[in-house]
């Protein structure tokens, strides 16, 4: 097998450290820095560039061979790939958040009317959450700004995905409960990784060596949590 | 006279029986279903013609393709067919039994006339293991089913994904008395798969085999809600939470290790085979287990390279034992997957030992003609023109008779087939390129090329 491994990396907030991820193991970056190109090409690798919620899909149809990309963004996506290495960086969590102190008034409202409504953008991830939590909800699809939907009577709750948390207390609201904490993850297409295991999982080894490296220096709290 | 309620629960699934929540999980998908050219679009203002529509993931398949997937189908039978297994066809509506074999959302769903809910197949083996119960429970010998089938998934929209599409597969069920002799049965399930895609000419194919009892071992001591969460984990392929989970379970970190390790190895069985003390006893055993197979497949002449994947995971609950896919380069997908199901029968009532695999016949035809497979046409389409109709039909039967495909009258599609024009003089003779013949002679030099 001659032909270079194929990434897909998720344009976005975590790039940068994507790029970082990426120098740690040795592979080539040079190309990637002008980031114009949606496909680049260097001697041990090629880069697709795309939005993160491609990811998954470019992965799981085998158009790239590994990718890097949320976890956030592989539980709402609901693609068939698998999850190598916790790289460790772009934590976040998903949560389920209400205005403060309304959370008893909800449950209330929730015996009465028998279903609450819920705001979110990551529609399967919210269903999944309800059904396994046996609430009864209606999910109500936004495109973003979700934690204006409490304050102006769209939806009692929301799930929305916070890193500091401030977005929501500067809104009002507050963590009703985590449904997942969530790390950017190296994934591999299922018929790659089998015939080309060799290569994806030395690859995979220096990738966590290197996430492993990175929560020893400190830099963020979360591949320590991961470990 | 059928009413519309009628219409809703007969066969043909209209729009609003499927489960909605299934279909619209993520909003964009929009199903219609041909209900007899009433053609209401509840969405309001200009949209497809609806005398027109095709359910999302459904497509017509035309003829070049649809030849293609014939002679693909033909080969598989072939194939199938001198190993000893014999064709079955069960039939496309069951009962909706919600056992679990598969995924249950991507059941596709609906109400019979008398309220009880159907499904159209999403696989095959439940079915078999079904008629083996049914119809064969007191026979004492193996049997040898084989079935070539359009199984139904409920995809999300927009995946590029079919709702329906054929598998070719086949099921070796062991005789009643035998206990332990599938090693065998599975190098013989194995074996037939390597030869039905190397007969289909597949060059890149590659065959991984693994073991539900990997896994499972490391899994043994977890209490059930630890083991299915960890299979479940296994299944979605989140290796990081799986490793993480069993960490937090509280399994060693020698034992975390080595899980990584193992589920990590893809190669020979051997280097396992020696160090199997020290993996947990169920893991030891499916490493045996699969060292035996490896033996016995040494003998089996097969023509595509065998792997052990040690990582590989049941995608469906009823794998006991053995499992195994096949995978060919430039495809994302596997081709064929299989393995052993030594519980599913018992389900139906008949304690059978079973292996078997199914072949994804779209993926197969989309790898091989990646490989520049064609269908190797001998001879052409014979296109008879000109004469009377008297003449047309004589010279074409006596075409036919010679061995020739003679279609009268220039025809929109030939399937990708090359086609000859030949001009009816009389009863007797066609012209070619110029020069009369006797049917005869122009048979002979057709059949010839």
């Amino acid at each position: 097998m001659s032909a270079p491994l194929r990434l897909a990396l998720a344009q976005g907030t975590i790039f940068a450290e994507t790029l970082k991820a990426l120098e740690g193991v040795g592979l080539p970056t040079g190309g990637l820095s002008g980031h114009r190109r949606l496909l680049v090409r260097d001697d041990d690798a090629e880069y697709v560039l795309t939005r993160p919620a491609d990811v998954p899909t470019y992965v799981a149809h085998g158009a790239a061979d590994l990718g890097m990309v949320g976890r956030d963004v592989l539980l709402e996506s609901d693609e068939d790939v698998i999850e190598l290495v916790d790289l460790g960086y772009g934590l976040c969590r998903f949560v389920v958040a209400a205005p403060v102190g309304s959370l008893d008034r909800s449950l209330d409202e929730y015996r009465h009317l028998g279903s609450l409504e819920v705001a979110t953008k990551y529609v399967r991830v919210a269903q999944r959450h309800f059904e396994r939590r046996g609430l009864q909800v209606e999910i109500i699809r936004l495109a973003g700004a979700v934690e204006l939907a409490p304050q102006v009577g769209l939806s009692d709750w929301i799930v929305d995905l916070v890193s500091t948390g401030r977005t929501l207390r500067e809104n009002g609201l507050a963590v009703v409960e985590e449904i997942a904490t969530c790390s950017a993850r190296l994934v591999a297409n299922r018929v790659a990784y089998a015939r080309d295991r060799e290569r994806i999982s030395a690859l995979a080894g220096r990738f966590e060596a290197w996430a492993v490296g990175r929560a020893g220096r400190g830099s963020m709290p979360a591949a320590a949590a991961s470990r | 006279m059928v009413t519309p309620w009628e219409a809703r629960s007969g066969i043909w699934p209209s729009r609003g029986i499927f489960e909605a929540s299934q279909l619209h999980l993520d909003g964009e998908a929009s199903f219609y279903f041909g209900d007899g050219g009433t053609n209401t679009n509840d969405r309001g203002g200009t949209a497809l013609d609806m005398r027109l529509a095709l359910p999302q993931g459904s497509r017509d398949i035309l003829p070049t393709e649809a030849r293609e997937l014939q002679a693909i189908r033909r080969i598989l039978l072939e194939a199938f067919g001198s190993y000893g297994y014999v064709p079955l066809e069960p039939p496309t509506l069951e009962v909706a039994r919600g056992d679990g074999s598969v995924d249950e959302r991507r059941v596709l769903r609906f109400l019979d006339r008398d309220g009880s809910l159907l499904a159209l197949r999403p696989d095959l083996t439940t079915a078999v293991a079904r008629v083996v119960a049914q119809r064969y429970g007191d026979a004492a010998e193996a049997l040898r089913l084989s079935y070539i089938a359009t199984v139904f998934r409920q995809e999300h929209s927009m995946r590029g994904s079919e709702r329906e599409y054929d598998q070719a597969g086949v099921e070796l069920i062991a005789p009643a008395s035998d206990g332990r002799a599938t090693a065998l049965a599975d190098a013989e399930v194995v074996a037939l798969l390597c030869d039905a895609l190397s007969r289909c000419g597949l060059p890149s194919a590659e065959i991984d085999i693994g073991h539900a009892g990997i896994l499972g071992g490391f899994l043994d001591e977890a209490d059930a809600a630890a083991r299915d969460e960890a299979l479940a984990r296994a299944r979605s392929g989140d290796l990081v939470g799986l490793v993480a989970g069993a960490r937090s379970g509280g399994l060693s970190a020698t034992r975390v290790d080595l899980l990584r390790e193992v589920l990590r190895y893809r190669g020979p069985i051997q280097p396992w085979l020696a160090r199997r003390e020290a993996l947990p006893s169920g893991s030891a055993r499916a490493v045996e287990d699969l060292a035996v197979l490896g033996g016995l497949l040494e003998h089996a002449g097969t023509p595509l390279p065998v792997r052990y994947d040690l990582g590989l995971v049941a995608p469906f609950g009823y794998y006991t034992g053995t499992i195994f896919h096949a995978t060919a380069s430039g495809l994302g997908l596997a081709v064929a997957s299989g393995g052993r199901y030594d519980d599913l029968l018992s389900r139906f009532g008949a304690g059978r030992r079973a292996t078997g695999f199914a072949i994804n016949i779209p993926l197969l035809h989309q790898a091989v003609v990646a490989e520049g497979w064609r269908i190797d046409d001998a001879s052409p389409l014979v296109i008879l023109e000109g004469g009377s109709p008297e003449h047309l039909l004589q010279a074409a039967s006596a075409l036919r008779r010679a061995g020739l495909a003679v279609a009268i009258g220039a025809v929109a599609d030939s399937a990708g087939r090359p086609t000859l024009a030949l001009r009816v003089v009389d009863g007797e003779r066609v012209e070619r390129d110029g020069r009369v013949l006797p049917l005869a002679e122009a048979a002979a030099g057709l059949t010839a090329v």
